[in-house]
């Protein structure tokens, strides 16, 4: 190894996988990382601008989907690592973070910190056990991961077993009162949102980057070329469970309970993979654009007169087209077809 | 060429769909719809500026837009809520929505005349929450704010009111919840949210009220249910209730939701030899239970389980369906008149049972389960508290509210008003059915406790059924 001139991958890997040092944020020098700053500022300041509740719940939604559809393409997108069972960093963070605040009195920001480092700890144990499974293994074993933690809670009492945690409506005082605290949750879910997509940047222009999406090529190439794979997926995985974690705190913060069942949901995994794909796996701005897109689709077409009883239907159909004519999902078919968005659209 | 040929088609398809759905009316809307058209047309037009004046958001969360409009003849007051039109809770929400939409009905026919003359007619805003909690709070902000919704009702299941009840205090909407049993969403802290059911904490209480006045001397329960919120809420009351009455549990077990083999339990509760089996969860999963209770002919003589045997589709399991025991939050046997009312010494309010009966047959060709009551029971009690508060002012509504205490087809209705508890449902008690087989032979569901609503004896022990 030491003979050879490596390749630059090689040599970030080389100090051991997942290397800080290593990890250069090249990403501001690209459009494409403004044009995704500017939308993300844009779209969250719109309840601002129209002074309506309506839009926050709804940019909150849609902040949510981004900033879980962005984690999820860290090894989704990056790796190419298929995680069905990704929204169990969701709910266990949730878990974690009701439990300090409703049991030891922690505010909701160090109880969401936890949440996300409870996640990261469980990724970190997960990928030393699971990782070195390839393709339709892996993505089974993430289901069932996920419904292994799911059963763990629902008979774990210091959670409050099948019947979960509550949290008592007076807590919300300490935020302003539920008004205040719905505006302070949605700018943290703001913040988490430009971190992450900052977060993938940094990532996607790292070395570390680069031997993520050499795995997602060929493994077994990258291996070769001294990417040292099993410690690169395990701390993609960690990195992509981290904000799922904080966030499942502040959502079910918000919405002042957690069960299991509801934490747990396998539904939400697969909403996540869809919103990936829809926008283009592996890129930045794909997250972002199909996770908006699928979000905003849905929210129109719940309130929506017209369509509000054909929603699913139409959602479904919608889908069907995208997988149909642009498999590439929406991101991919803009770069293959207008060569000049390649810098802008990454 | 295909490919295009494919878009085109589904587009066509899409467009269809579409077309479709706008002609075809969202449930609430032939209530919106109905009510406008039954209304005397001065008084529509008098009506107009009240709904739109309902329709702007800041009337909705300041100054509701129905007090406005009461120096009218005509006032409209907007109800919004959320059914789960998809999703695991579609089943029980239908009957839910179905029964609220029959009140709408009802009401609108001529609308509560308040002591100053005004009239007071309903609309209703729906929208469909997936029975998904991410769903519902953006859905209700968007009926408060953007449809001025003056009164709120919950979704069904506890998991997803919890959720709206944090909107209903937010904007200082009331909201009067059905469908959602769980005791803990109103310990919290909240003002605005009333409850219909009786609380799951009362869900089995009188099962073990009717073991023991069918047998004194039976001392030994086995409870094995369903790990899941509502049952284990349900069985960890019932457990602390059996044992305060000096009962022993000698058995607590606990079964995945989607459990469908329930051998080892059955071989533990004949190991225990208990007097009786209480447990269950939902519909699949306790009618799987009784049936491979009753295959492995294990001996049991009193079987209550949640849910399934109120459901009329739990006849199907025939001879396994005899003898068991289910609480229901209402049924139409239930014997709820006026007469009871008196002997209460409560106010009667509403439709005799028969009638909500044979309106909810006319409408919808099917016989009425508690979902449906409690669906209808909400708007009634909204109504009751209108016409009690003689307003439709959101405080003296609220006031009304808290000093409800009525006796309607559903049973009685009074919600808790300490600061610990406010709005838990206090008065309305569970009934309990059984299967028995009538003079022909066939499965007929028996309301056998409490004493004053049975329609028939009930059947104990289980091994002495023919």
């Amino acid at each position: 190894m030491s003979s050879s001139k490596p390749a630059p991958v090689g040599k970030a890997i080389d100090r051991g996988g997942f290397d800080l040092s290593a990890f250069k944020l090249g990403g501001w020098k690209y459009p494409a990382f403004w044009l995704a700053i500017g939308l993300i500022l844009i779209g969250g300041f719109i309840p601002v601008f129209t002074g309506s509740n309506s839009w926050r719940e709804t940019m909150f939604l849609i902040l949510m989907a981004v900033s879980l559809a962005s984690s999820l393409n860290i090894i989704l997108g990056y790796t190419g690592y298929v995680s069905f069972g990704h929204i169990v960093f969701f709910g266990l963070g949730g878990y974690v973070g009701l439990y300090l605040i409703t049991a030891h009195g922690w505010s909701l920001w160090t109880a969401a910190l936890m949440g996300g480092l409870a996640a990261g700890t469980l990724a970190l144990l997960l990928g030393k056990a699971i990782l070195h499974l390839r393709g339709a293994y892996f993505a089974l074993a993430t289901i069932g991961v996920n419904e292994a933690v799911r059963t763990f809670i629902n008979n774990f009492d210091l959670f409050g077993g099948a019947v979960g945690l509550e949290i008592n409506f007076l807590v919300y005082k300490d935020y302003g009162g539920p008004a205040t605290m719905q505006w302070l949750t949605y700018w943290a879910v703001f913040g988490l949102t430009l971190f992450i997509v900052v977060l993938s940047y940094g990532i996607k222009f790292s070395r570390f980057g680069l031997g993520l999406l050499s795995i997602r090529e060929d493994e077994d190439a990258a291996m070769v070329l001294g990417v040292r794979t099993p410690s690169a997926k395990t701390w993609a995985y960690v990195l992509s469970a981290i904000v799922p974690g904080i966030l499942g705190v502040i959502f079910f913060f918000r919405n002042s309970s957690i069960a299991p069942q509801e934490a747990f949901r396998l539904h939400r995994s697969i909403e996540l993979i869809v919103m990936v794909m829809l926008g283009g796996q592996g890129t930045v701005l794909g997250p972002l654009v199909g996770a908006t897109t699928y979000e905003a689709l849905r929210s129109f077409l719940l309130t929506s007169p017209l369509f509000k009883d054909l929603q699913l239907a139409f959602a479904g159909l919608l889908l069907l087209l995208i997988v149909l004519f642009v498999p590439t999902g929406i991101v991919g078919w803009l770069r293959s077809r207008y060569r000049k968005l390649w810098r802008v659209l990454e | 060429m295909k490919r295009l040929s494919l878009f085109v088609m589904l587009l066509a398809l899409i467009f269809t769909a579409v077309q479709c759905g706008g002609s075809a009316p969202a449930p609430a809307a032939p209530a919106q719809e109905e009510a406008k058209e039954e209304a005397a047309a001065p008084a529509q037009e008098e009506a107009a500026p009240a709904e739109e004046a309902a329709a702007e958001p800041e009337v909705a969360s300041e100054e509701p837009a129905a007090e406005e409009a009461m120096t009218g003849e005509e006032t409209v007051v907007t109800i919004g809520y959320t059914a789960s039109k998809t999703g695991s809770q579609e089943v029980p929400s239908r009957g839910q929505t179905h029964g609220l939409e029959l009140w709408l009905d009802q009401i609108n026919q001529n609308g509560i005349t308040l002591a100053d003359g005004t009239v007071v007619k309903f609309q209703a805003v729906t929208y469909d929450d997936e029975s998904a909690k991410e769903r519902v709070q953006s859905l209700y902000t968007t009926l408060v704010e953007q449809d001025g919704a003056n009164f709120l009702i919950s979704p069904y299941s506890s998991g997803l009111t919890d959720a709206a009840a944090v909107i209903a205090e937010t904007y200082g909407t009331t909201m009067i919840t059905t469908g959602a049993a769980s005791d803990d969403t109103y310990k919290k802290g909240l003002t605005l949210v009333y409850q219909l059911y009786t609380p799951a904490s009362r869900y089995l209480t009188g099962a073990i009220d009717l073991l023991a006045s069918l047998n004194p001397d039976a001392k030994k329960i086995a409870f094995v249910y369903e790990n899941a919120k509502f049952s284990t809420d349900v069985v960890s009351a019932a457990q602390e209730y059996a044992e305060s009455k000096g009962y022993e549990v000698v058995l607590s077990e606990g079964y995945d939701s989607e459990a469908t083999d329930f051998a080892p339990f059955i071989n533990k509760i004949a190991a225990a030899e208990p007097d009786a089996v209480m447990g269950g969860g939902h519909f699949n999963d306790g009618s799987t239970f009784a049936r491979q209770l009753h295959e492995k002919e294990t001996s049991v003589e009193f079987l209550a389980l949640l849910v399934a045997p109120p459901e009329l589709d739990f006849a199907e399991l025939g001879d396994a369906a005899l003898g068991v025991v289910g609480p229901s939050q209402w049924e139409p046997q239930a014997n709820y008149t006026q007469e009871a009312a008196d002997a209460a010494g409560v106010e009667w309010y509403g439709p005799t049972v028969a009638d909500f009966v044979s309106a909810y047959q006319d409408k919808y060709g099917e016989e009425p389960g508690y979902h449906a009551a409690g669906g209808f029971a909400s708007g009634l009690v909204l109504q009751q508290a209108i016409e009690a508060a003689g307003s439709v002012d959101p405080d003296a509504v609220r006031a009304a509210l808290d000093g409800t205490n009525i006796m309607t087809f559903y049973g009685n209705v009074q919600f808790n008003t300490t600061p610990e508890a406010h709005g838990l449902q206090e008065a309305h008690e569970m009934v309990y059915v059984q299967w028995q087989k009538d003079a022909d032979g066939n499965l007929v569901k028996q309301v056998v406790w409490p004493v004053e609503g049975q329609s028939a004896e009930p059947i104990y022990p289980l091994a002495q059924i023919p």
